[in-house]
């Protein structure tokens, strides 16, 4: 079985974590975003992964190249020479999804993070014999959204809706698709979207089916939706594999540390927190809200809360650092320091407050 | 009597409670010239530069604050200093000349030949004799101690014009609309007896005066002074500048630190400046450590025998801690000053801020000024009892009495 992932672009929203990595290789819960997919995509069985990819392909595919031989499985890049929406990229990538098996391909969007019932998904398009499957999910605000009207017991859709402005229900795409090799061929190559050209014929032919996402489901694409969807994810981890989680006096809730990470003496780390390899804590170190990308050390006493400390950063003694503040790769922050959602671009050092949010360039 | 005893008494002006309201909220608690400043309290700094004066015979503090709210530091200080001290309380304000006019019977009583006259909110290292010397080779009947500031800031205080040779005061006028000299008044003076005589001729002719006002009605309104009562008398415009280029009054000038202390910011600064003195005047109080068996000392930190604090905290520069403080685990103190009975928790920062009576300050807690000593929130103020919870910031903002904090503020007047 096969795969494809939409990658896209700069993943600027991201920024300034991406300024140093492709979106897709940024840590999330400890482990580069794509691996979250990548991992549960080999879990079912699926051999050949596409990266459909339209920047920095060198990057991806050398980091990438070690866990080809780690885990199994075949990664490959299409690249895009222009950007082709989300649609176009099947078109692109049609001799590496397409082997004459007929079997269907999973499609994944990269932002997306959830619990990847993949197996039932694919149960699920067996059991209605249409032409694609996707996955939805609910959301108290459907209006920013592509809202999917359905038929909710056949999972038959309907239509689609973008940004409702009267209530048509509250079901959006959640970027997780099961093609059949046939949808390639509804696809020109060239810039296309799938959800608004694509999804709307098969639909009206009433070939396309949803099913409802169990558990839970986020688009990281922007640190505060990354620092939410940890919370999330490690809520979620809780009950599927608690055992990877830390425990003893010193953890508040869930709190992911990697065993190669150290915490001294005193410290207070929780809830929602992941620390990542290599990285220091010292000790009489207050955490909670928090992503500490590898290799950070965070000296004594300082206190951190819902903000990301990028790689390789420092945060000084008696720090405090908080409020979506995000640092980026090799940033310093000094003693005593105050960051009130500062915005840090890489290999920076911070030597006076910033008392109010503000990106220092 | 024997005149050839050539006797001084010092008189400390502390002013009363329906003045220093700019001192709030920390004038709530204590009277402004008991807030401490390098663990001591305000007055005592003057006082205690009074111990250079040879053949000092009495201190005597003027106010009009209730006398018990001062006499437990007036017995306190009088058996430290081994020279008696008196609080003397007006039953109003009478101005600073109209105040010491009151009490001449009693301040005469030891035939002084000197009257040192200090205002208690002045900050500065009262450098007495040297100022005693130049009143004597003057042969005044005052002497002021002057200091050049920056000219912008001039415009708040007394400005003076001094002759460069003679140091006579050539002109003095209060808080002048327009630049009048870059030179002002430190508000700390030696004056012979003779003062009296020239504070009574004011208070004569303005009874005089008063009397007249009653048949001319046309004068009362156009007079500015009408409204002032005849035994109120002030230093500054109605003794120093009508006296001024009378060959009576002359000047010293200090090159020392010199501030006034009108509001919690500038008591910081004093109290950071105090502590500086402290190095060359009483080194005993100042703390040291290293980090390893107590807390790791940078700069000058006051911390009173009775505070606790832990040996992983790091403190200063400028710190002082009151007494039965506890200061926890792994804390950092910068700029402030930590009043009695507070308690800062493990891993809480506390920086360009001062930390009222009895309050708390949770684990990992910011309190956290800019350090701007001059703007009205540049220094973050907790005042009595309030309790700042654990991981709270409080950012640029004064807290009332009282008051618990569980979310974080920035550039807020808590009430």
């Amino acid at each position: 079985m096969k795969a494809l992932i939409l990658v896209g672009g700069f993943g600027t929203r991201l920024r300034p974590l991406t300024l140093s990595f492709p979106k897709p290789l940024v840590d999330f819960a400890n482990k580069p975003m794509i691996l979250h997919q990548i991992e549960a995509l080999k879990a079912i069985g699926v051999t050949e992964v596409v990266l459909a990819i339209n920047y920095q392909p060198e990057v991806m595919l050398s980091f990438l190249k070690d866990f080809e031989t780690k885990l199994g499985i075949k990664i490959t890049c299409s690249q895009e020479t222009e950007p082709l929406g989300t649609a176009g990229p099947l078109a692109l990538a049609r001799d590496k999804l397409i082997d004459g098996s007929d079997e269907p391909f999973f499609v994944l969007n990269s932002d997306v993070i959830s619990e990847y019932p993949l197996n039932e998904m694919i149960k699920f398009h067996k059991s209605h014999g249409g032409e694609a499957s996707l996955m939805v999910t609910k959301v108290d605000e459907p209006s920013k959204y592509g809202v999917i009207v359905m038929d909710d017991s056949t999972g038959k859709v309907e239509k689609f809706v973008e940004k409702p402005k009267v209530f048509v229900g509250n079901k959006i795409n959640a970027g997780i698709y099961l093609l059949n090799p046939s949808v390639v061929d509804r696809i020109e190559l060239k810039p296309t979207s799938i959800e608004k050209e694509v999804f709307p014929k098969i639909a009206a032919e009433q070939k396309l089916f949803a099913m409802v996402l169990p558990g839970f489901w986020m688009d990281i694409g922007q640190p505060r939706d990354y620092i939410t969807g940890l919370r999330l994810y490690l809520n979620s981890l809780r009950k599927k594999s608690s055992s990877k989680l830390s425990t003893g006096p010193h953890i508040v809730g869930n709190v992911l540390v990697d065993e190669s990470a150290s915490i001294g003496e005193g410290c207070l780390i929780g809830p929602d927190v992941a620390i990542g390899p290599g990285c220091v804590i010292e000790p009489g170190v207050r955490l909670s809200r928090c992503t500490v990308m590898r290799g950070a050390r965070i000296k004594r006493h300082a206190c951190i809360s819902s903000s990301i400390i990028g790689w390789h950063s420092t945060v000084g003694k008696w720090a405090r650092v908080e409020n979506m503040t995000i640092l980026g790769e090799d940033v310093h922050v000094g003693d005593e320091v105050y960051s009130n959602g500062g915005v840090v671009l890489p290999h920076k050092s911070i030597k006076s407050s910033i008392l109010n949010p503000e990106i220092v360039m | 009597m024997v005149i050839s005893q050539d006797r001084s008494v010092a008189v400390i002006m502390v002013g009363g409670p329906t003045k220093g309201t700019r001192f709030r909220p920390l004038s709530f608690n204590v009277p402004k010239p008991l807030f401490p400043l390098a663990g001591q309290p305000m007055v005592h700094h003057p006082i205690s530069a009074c111990k250079s004066i040879s053949n000092l015979v009495q201190i005597y503090l003027i106010g009009f604050y209730e006398e018990r709210e001062f006499a437990l530091y007036v017995s306190s200080i009088s058996s430290e200093l081994k020279v008696p001290v008196r609080y003397l309380r007006e039953d109003k304000p009478h101005g600073s000349a109209g105040g010491l006019y009151t009490f001449r019977d009693i301040i005469m009583e030891e035939s002084p030949l000197q009257i040192f006259l200090l205002n208690c909110d002045v900050c500065c290292s009262f450098p007495l004799t040297g100022m005693l010397e130049a009143h004597k080779r003057y042969g005044g009947i005052g002497t002021m101690l002057v200091s050049k500031v920056v000219a912008e800031s001039a415009n708040q205080f007394g400005e003076l014009v001094a002759d460069p040779d003679t140091k006579e005061l050539l002109h003095y006028t209060e808080k002048p609309e327009t630049f009048v000299s870059d030179l002002i008044n430190c508000g700390v003076y030696i004056f012979t007896p003779d003062i009296f005589t020239a504070i009574q001729d004011v208070s004569m002719h303005r009874k005089d005066r008063a009397n007249l006002r009653r048949v001319s009605s046309f004068e009362a309104l156009q007079s500015a002074t009408k409204s002032l009562p005849t035994d109120f008398v002030r230093l500054d415009q109605d003794i120093l500048s009508p006296l001024a280029g009378k060959r009576q009054l002359y000047t010293y000038e200090t090159v020392d630190f010199w501030e006034q202390i009108k509001t919690p910011g500038m008591s910081l600064k004093c109290s950071g400046l105090y502590l500086n003195q402290y190095r060359y005047t009483s080194p005993h109080l100042l703390a040291v450590g290293d980090g390893t068996k107590s807390a790791a000392v940078i700069g000058n930190v006051y911390i009173h025998p009775s505070a606790k604090v832990h040996p992983t905290t790091k403190i200063g520069p400028n710190v002082s801690i009151s007494a039965n403080a506890r200061i926890g685990a792994g804390a950092r103190l910068i700029n402030c000053i930590v009043l009695d009975d507070v308690e800062i928790k493990e891993n809480a920062v506390v920086m360009h801020a001062i930390v009222g009576w009895k309050s708390s300050v949770g684990k990992w807690s910011r309190v956290q000024g800019e350090g701007d000593y001059d703007s009205k929130l540049g220094i973050t103020i907790l005042g009595e009892a309030v309790t700042v919870e654990d991981e709270v910031v409080v950012i640029n903002s004064i807290v009332l009495p009282n008051k618990v904090l569980n979310i974080s503020v920035q550039e807020e007047i808590i009430l």
